[in-house]
């Protein structure tokens, strides 16, 4: 490698590093890119500039959130704000609650007293006391949400409008004896991933309704909210239901008046909800774009919380996915090379 | 035969690049009879690549997962004899090849190379197979089309000779 070319690498290495706040933005932005797509190649059926298309959809973005706003926001601001003034007092009540059961469980066996010391303020310590204390940091978590705000519909908007003349490009540079295999294997997996995004957010979306409808129903406090939340843990495999029954539960029980029987007909509710995403939904949302083993499923999403936290539960499956995908197609290329040792008579007629 | 996809008013939105591409889709005896709507879908699976002069696009033995129409330029198909590579064709704009790779995943039968620069538009078989899952009419007209043109195939070389000299003209790759 010549010394121009190593100087030139490790520039860029070091602008990639430099740059590296931009990968969370860069990532949600090709997920939303991914999931808008589809609009782009119908209006390319219409023969529409790219940038007329990419500038009328976000257009429509932004009308139907607005409206989404004036429709739902006071209802969800009302149902967030009452859960703030709450929130002190319930995180006593749960202490209490939590102090009374260590109680018991240290009278029964003492050696747990050592672990789990009463008056432990396990919600005070753990939830509450994780917030930004200092107006400072406060601000600096709201600037931080408010770049994402700004910079996902910003990268989206110049992928979709910009994406196909890049790919030309990219094209134009591949030698081409290899361009008709890898972009093969390209194109398959973008395929697999942009079917998987659309089905995980139309999933989600459907999850979220079903269960604010559901705890509406059951007249559980904070529908709304919780629906909301639902439907964005759904996105995470195994433990965003998990997490969704646990919320809506833990509210229950802290609402005078709803007893044992709340929490059963929440139980019941995302169990419902559970089965019909299982069987129902998911066939026609996510359908035929994961054929993970279920335990491959599961170790990617254990993994990818290890290595990234809850950003790694959600990209777990789809990284899995594209993986096991390069392997199937990789091994299928062999086994075609390997044809060309041993061609057969009667398919020379036609292939 | 192909009317504007956008009204008139409308035509400082349209991109030229796409609104050629169905109506030259449509010259190609693989796509014919497709109706207009199904075409400008067709057109938007297609990628687009400028290729050199003696650029090879495919080799005999490959794994054939593409279908191939010339845009620009010329394409010169060839197998191996044991005198050297001969030329089963010369093809021209509008002209396809490789459309085997659309229905199994058999290696090339023969070799692809550019004869005079020019552009390709390809289509790889995930999108041609995506857009068939929606639309069954594609998949009938497309098929169809790939009969017709095998049949004609078969009649000419009902024994499948060895390639040489005198031979005929390839069929579908």
């Amino acid at each position: 490698m010549s010394a121009a070319r190593l100087f030139a690498w490790s520039g860029l290495a070091a602008l990639a590093w430099l740059a590296r706040g931009l990968v969370l933005p860069i990532f949600l932005a090709a997920a939303l890119a991914y999931l808008l797509s589809p609009a782009l190649v119908w209006a390319d059926t219409l023969a529409i500039r790219r940038s007329v298309a990419v500038g009328a959809l976000f257009t429509v973005i932004i009308a139907v959130l607005v409206i989404a706003g004036f429709l739902l926001g006071p209802g969800m601001f009302a149902e967030g704000a009452a859960l703030m003034d709450r929130m002190p007092g319930l995180a006593r009540q749960i202490d209490t609650g939590l102090d009374a059961v260590v109680r018991e469980l240290g009278e029964s066996a003492p050696a747990i007293r050592r672990l789990l010391p009463e008056g432990g303020h396990w919600v005070q310590r753990f939830v509450l006391d994780r917030g930004p204390g200092e107006p400072g940091d406060l601000f600096e978590h709201a600037g931080h949400l408010f770049l994402l705000a700004i910079l996902i519909p910003f990268f989206a908007f110049f992928l979709l409008r910009d994406m196909h003349r890049l790919i030309a490009v990219a094209m134009d540079r591949l030698p081409p004896q290899h361009v008709e295999t890898s972009v093969a294997v390209w194109r398959e997996l973008n395929g697999v991933i942009g079917r998987y995004i659309r089905g995980v957010v139309l999933d989600g979306l459907v999850v979220g309704a079903l269960a604010a409808l559901g705890l509406w129903a059951a007249r559980v406090p904070y529908p709304l909210l919780l629906g909301v939340f639902a439907g964005l843990a759904n996105v995470v495999p195994f433990v965003g239901p998990l997490l969704s029954a646990g919320a809506a539960g833990l509210v229950v029980v802290l609402t005078p008046g709803q007893g044992l029987a709340g929490v059963g007909r929440v139980v019941a509710l995302f169990l419902v909800i559970k089965v019909l995403d299982d069987t129902i939904i998911q066939p026609f949302t996510i359908g035929r774009s994961v054929h993970l083993h279920p335990a491959l499923l599961l170790g990617s999403v254990v993994v990818g919380s290890h290595a990234l936290g809850v950003l790694g539960m959600i990209i777990a499956v789809p990284v899995a996915t594209v993986l096991q995908e390069t392997v199937r197609l990789l091994l299928e290329h062999r086994r075609v090379l390997a044809r060309r040792v041993r061609r057969r008579g009667p398919e020379r007629l036609v292939a | 035969m192909f009317e504007q996809p956008l009204p008139r008013w409308l035509g400082w939105a349209a991109d030229p690049e796409q609104a050629r591409r169905a109506p030259f889709l449509a010259r190609s005896p693989l796509f014919a009879g497709l109706p207009r709507r199904l075409l400008a879908r067709l057109a938007t699976r297609f990628f687009e690549k400028v290729y050199h002069a003696d650029d090879v696009v495919f080799e005999e033995g490959d794994p054939g997962r593409a279908l191939f129409v010339v845009v620009e330029g010329s394409v010169e198909i060839t197998r191996a004899t044991t005198q050297g590579p001969y030329v089963l064709n010369t093809l021209g704009p509008g002209d396809a090849f490789g459309e085997l790779a659309l229905i199994d995943d058999f290696p090339r039968s023969a070799t692809a190379r550019v004869a005079t620069p020019g552009r390709l538009l390809i289509l790889y078989k995930s999108d041609f197979d995506a857009l068939m899952e929606g639309n069954a009419r594609i998949a009938v007209v497309v098929m169809r089309n790939l009969s017709r043109l095998l049949a004609i195939y078969a009649r000419r070389n009902p024994l499948a000779p060895e390639v040489g000299p005198g031979a005929e003209a390839a069929g579908p790759l």
